[in-house]
């Protein structure tokens, strides 16, 4: 089903990088000289209260948004020196993206909404359909393929959300709050579709939340406040192990 | 949650009688159940046989009521210890996660020697650390549940386990964003 | 009434951006409508044979005079197409404060008075303005009207925020009467009731100027009857025509659409098929007429010259060129509601056209679909209002037996198509804004 294989992922060699990343919007300064590396394959949970900039870190990443200051690199490219239509090139081939509220257009059916990514790729409308169904079967919304994002619950459409952003095969997703307006039980169908599938195709994962239930689904944690990335100290835990041990 | 360490800790400004340390710890404490005196000089006692206090001396009236205690210097060393200590995440554990939080300010106020590494202990630093253990073991608890062919049982109990952690990470959370105000108030006490 | 004017005024106060236009635009609307129809009185209240220094002439005998308010009040049409437009500006925004006020304990009559106090006073304000620009014109002319006259001035003055206030506690009445789903849910759209709404107060201002042109009492020349019907239902079948033909479109290209701006043009236009038809209305009745209009100089002018009358021609072509004058007004007004329908439309969307962005849609792609969505149902439509215009000025032809039937105003359409898709393209600027990331921010 998907176009790609797992790619194998060497230990330390980093996916996306970001150094010192600085952001102001007018006079609120979003980003204070954050830095995180996400590796290969991993799925990464950034946590921290609402207004931490959270957000504002992702689209620096996503190369929505470019940093006042600071350096992100892709790939060992760097995105600040690229095109705005590379950009969005690679926003499309290479990254997903899964936002709270609906990016789906509300006119289009789900299977329209699937098939787009794969559309805008070049690929005809008849095998782009064919392969958006077989991922909304994989999210259990196959049902839904003729309804519009507005006759469908939030679950439904936060499930089809992420079938759009996985259909093109991207090396990275970036989910923020993706469960953020959904029950509990919802919110844990789109998780664990989400982690799944990132896992069977190797596929890095940036989850922002602030919700420590859907955090636990990542492989580690950094917590954001006020700008700043602070880790979730994996080294503590070593730490106490040995020392408990010892 | 541990007693002794909580009166080891109470007992960090400088010597206390015993109903002192009884009056201190139901004010700073004031959820958890009250202390009992008996209770309070069994401890006292234990401490002192462990060498981890020792009487500093007895009011003229003489009689239990009215002897002084003081920390000795390995009573200290095993305070230090025991606030840096990542306390097991599981269920209710928030507690001692308090006490811990609580005592780390009164020895820092106190100006304390510091703990066997060489740092001096830090509310904050000890909350982060034991969110990193909290959500190391909701990873876990997730992985467990979201394995392939759990069944629902497995899935129910760490539902349960992962939304008392949970509540433990937020009260960590707004704990943290309140540290400074907390320092300021168990100081004032 | 004075609290709920003082709301309306707090209200307009700590209004965002988007409101700001809207009154604006609407005072705008208002200083054309209030133009025109005090150059249609007081032009109206010049009795008998004068000699005026101005137009050769034109406004010298009743008759052209007559004809004179005639266009006057005609261009009253295309500036309730601008006025329709600009109401919908942050329409939504509207309804639910409307609806907002309701459920904190406004009474439907309160909340009424407000709406109505708010456009009323946008319109005050462009009526007044109007006033003070035609006081001035006839200052600079030395032209002073007669004392009926200046009575009929202050009633357009007053007419106009008056007719404006009515209309919009008209269309607040769905929110005044169940809030609650209006609180919540986008506006429902009533594309269809507005095109229809037009084309009878369309009818009403071509009745009116027609009772002007004719006078109870003198027969009305059943040429003038028959074009006017002829122009009004052909405008309503072109309006029609573009309601349909979205729908239709719509639904055969969302099933056929290749490629990704067709898709997200076609679908749009299946959603919601009469949004066109209201927003080309004003347009479409133009086009007929510019075309009949074209065809008619074309065919007056060929038979002028072979009379050749070389004073009086002057006279005529004035009389043409003031009329063409006034075409080319009309389909500006009517092209700048066009451009204002559009901004609009893209304003509502902003937040998802960002996600859609953000997602990786090219700009190109959207700014594509964005065309698209005016030219798909334009076209058909516009060719049935050619057809209508054509039937006019064949029909002149024939009466006048002339033999060379002109094929320039066949161009008409065609150009009209290509006016409106550069007023479209007005609005993409807007579009490379609105795909802001910044508008992400707002979960």
């Amino acid at each position: 089903m998907s176009t790609r294989e797992p790619r194998p992922s060497p230990e330390s060699s980093a996916l996306i990088s970001a150094h010192g990343l600085r952001k102001s919007y007018g006079r609120t300064e979003a980003l204070r000289g954050a830095s995180l590396e996400l590796r290969e394959g991993e799925i990464l949970a950034v946590a921290g209260a609402s207004g931490s900039g959270k957000s504002t870190l992702l689209h620096c990443l996503s190369g929505i948004v470019r940093p006042d200051e600071g350096v992100v690199t892709y790939g060992g490219e760097q995105l600040g020196l690229l095109p705005e239509g590379r950009l969005g090139e690679l926003r499309r081939s290479d990254f997903g993206v899964v936002f709270q509220f609906g990016q789906l257009i509300p006119e289009l059916t789900a299977l329209d909404n699937v098939a787009m990514p794969l559309l805008l790729a070049g690929m005809r409308r008849g095998p782009a359909q064919q392969q958006a169904g077989e991922w909304l079967e994989r999210f259990g919304v196959r049902g839904q393929a003729e309804l519009r994002p507005g006759e469908m619950s939030g679950g439904q459409s936060q499930r089809v959300t992420l079938a759009r952003a996985l259909v093109t095969g991207p090396r990275v997703v970036f989910a923020d709050e993706p469960t953020g307006a959904l029950d509990t039980l919802a919110g844990e169908q789109v998780m664990t579709a989400l982690v799944h599938t990132a896992r069977e195709s190797a596929t890095a994962v940036l989850l922002i939340t602030h919700d420590a239930q859907v955090a636990a689904y990542a492989d580690r944690e950094v917590v954001m406040s006020d700008g700043v990335l602070r880790s979730g100290s994996d080294d503590v835990v070593g730490q106490e192990a040995a020392r408990r041990e010892g | 949650m541990s007693t002794r360490h909580v009166l080891l800790g109470l007992l960090a400004a400088g010597p206390c009688h015993g109903y002192d340390l009884k009056r201190q710890y139901d004010a700073r404490f004031p959820q958890a159940r009250p202390l009992a005196y008996g209770q309070v000089y069994t401890t006292l006692q234990r401490l002192v046989r462990d060498g981890l206090a020792a009487v500093d001396g007895t009011d003229s009236d003489g009689g239990p009521e009215r002897t002084l205690y003081r920390s000795t210097d390995e009573g200290s060393r095993e305070l230090a210890l025991w606030t840096d200590q990542i306390t097991a995440p599981a269920p209710f554990v928030t507690n001692e996660i308090f006490a811990k939080v609580v005592v780390s300010i009164l020895v820092a106020a106190a100006g304390a020697p510091t703990g066997p590494d060489g740092r001096k202990p830090d509310a904050a630093a000890h909350l982060r650390a034991q969110r990193a253990a909290h959500m190391e073991r909701m990873r876990e608890l997730t992985a467990l549940k979201t394995a392939p062919g759990a069944d629902l049982s497995t899935v129910l109990s760490a539902d349960y386990a992962l939304a008392h952690l949970d509540a433990d990470v937020r009260w960590m959370t707004t704990t943290t964003a309140r540290i400074d105000t907390l320092t300021a108030e168990v100081n004032a006490a | 009434m004075k609290a709920d004017i003082r709301i309306a005024w707090i209200l307009a106060r700590g209004s965002e951006r988007r409101e700001w236009w809207r009154a604006s635009l609407t005072l705008i609307g208002a200083l054309l409508a209030t133009g025109s129809a005090l150059a249609a009185v007081t032009v109206a209240a010049v009795s008998g044979q004068v000699s005026l220094p101005y137009a050769h002439g034109l406004l010298d005998r009743p008759g052209e005079r007559a004809g004179v308010v005639f266009t006057l009040v005609l261009l009253l049409v295309p500036v309730l197409g601008f006025l329709g437009q600009c109401a919908r500006i942050g329409a939504v925004h509207r309804y639910r404060r409307m609806a907002g006020l309701r459920l904190a304990g406004a009474s439907p009559g309160q909340v009424r008075r407000i709406a109505a106090a708010e456009s009323a006073i946008a319109c005050l304000a462009g009526s007044s303005a109007g006033l003070a620009l035609f006081l001035g014109l006839l200052a600079l002319t030395g032209h002073t009207p007669r004392p009926v006259a200046w009575a009929g001035l202050v009633a357009v003055v007053v007419a106009v925020p008056v007719a404006a206030a009515l209309v919009s506690a008209l269309a607040l009445r769905h929110v005044v009467a169940s809030p609650l789903e209006y609180a919540r849910r986008t506006v429902p759209s009533a594309g269809r009731r507005a095109a229809l709404g037009f084309l009878i107060a369309a009818t009403s201002i071509a009745l009116s100027a027609l009772l002007l042109l004719f006078p109870v009492g003198r027969r009305v020349t059943p040429p003038v009857l028959l074009v006017l019907a002829l122009v009004l239902l052909t405008g309503a079948g072109a309006i029609w025509v573009a309601g349909a033909s979205s729908a239709f479109i719509g639904r055969t290209l969302t099933r056929r659409a290749r490629r990704p701006a067709v898709l997200i043009a076609a679908s749009r236009l299946a959603h919601d098929p009469w949004a066109a038809a209201r927003t080309h209305a004003a347009l479409l009745l133009v086009t007929v007429v510019a075309v009949g209009f074209v065809g008619v100089r074309a065919v007056l002018l060929d038979t002028l010259t072979d009379s050749a009358r070389p004073m009086s021609l002057a006279f005529y072509t004035t009389g043409i060129d003031l009329a063409g004058s006034a075409v080319l007004v009309a389909l500006a007004i009517s092209t700048c509601a066009l451009a204002v329908g559009t901004a609009e439309s893209l304003a509502t969307r902003r937040r998802g056209l960002a996600a859609q962005a953000a997602a990786g849609v090219p700009h190109r792609v959207l700014a594509e679909a964005v065309l698209l969505e005016t030219a798909l149902p334009l076209a058909p439509a516009l060719l049935l209002a050619g057809l209508g215009g054509t039937v006019v000025y064949v029909g002149y032809a024939m009466i006048v037996v002339t033999a060379s039937v002109p094929l320039l105003p066949l161009l008409v359409p065609v150009a009209v198509l290509v006016l409106c898709l550069l007023a479209a393209a007005t609005s993409l600027p807007l579009l490379r804004r609105a795909v802001n990331p910044a508008e992400l921010r707002f979960t």
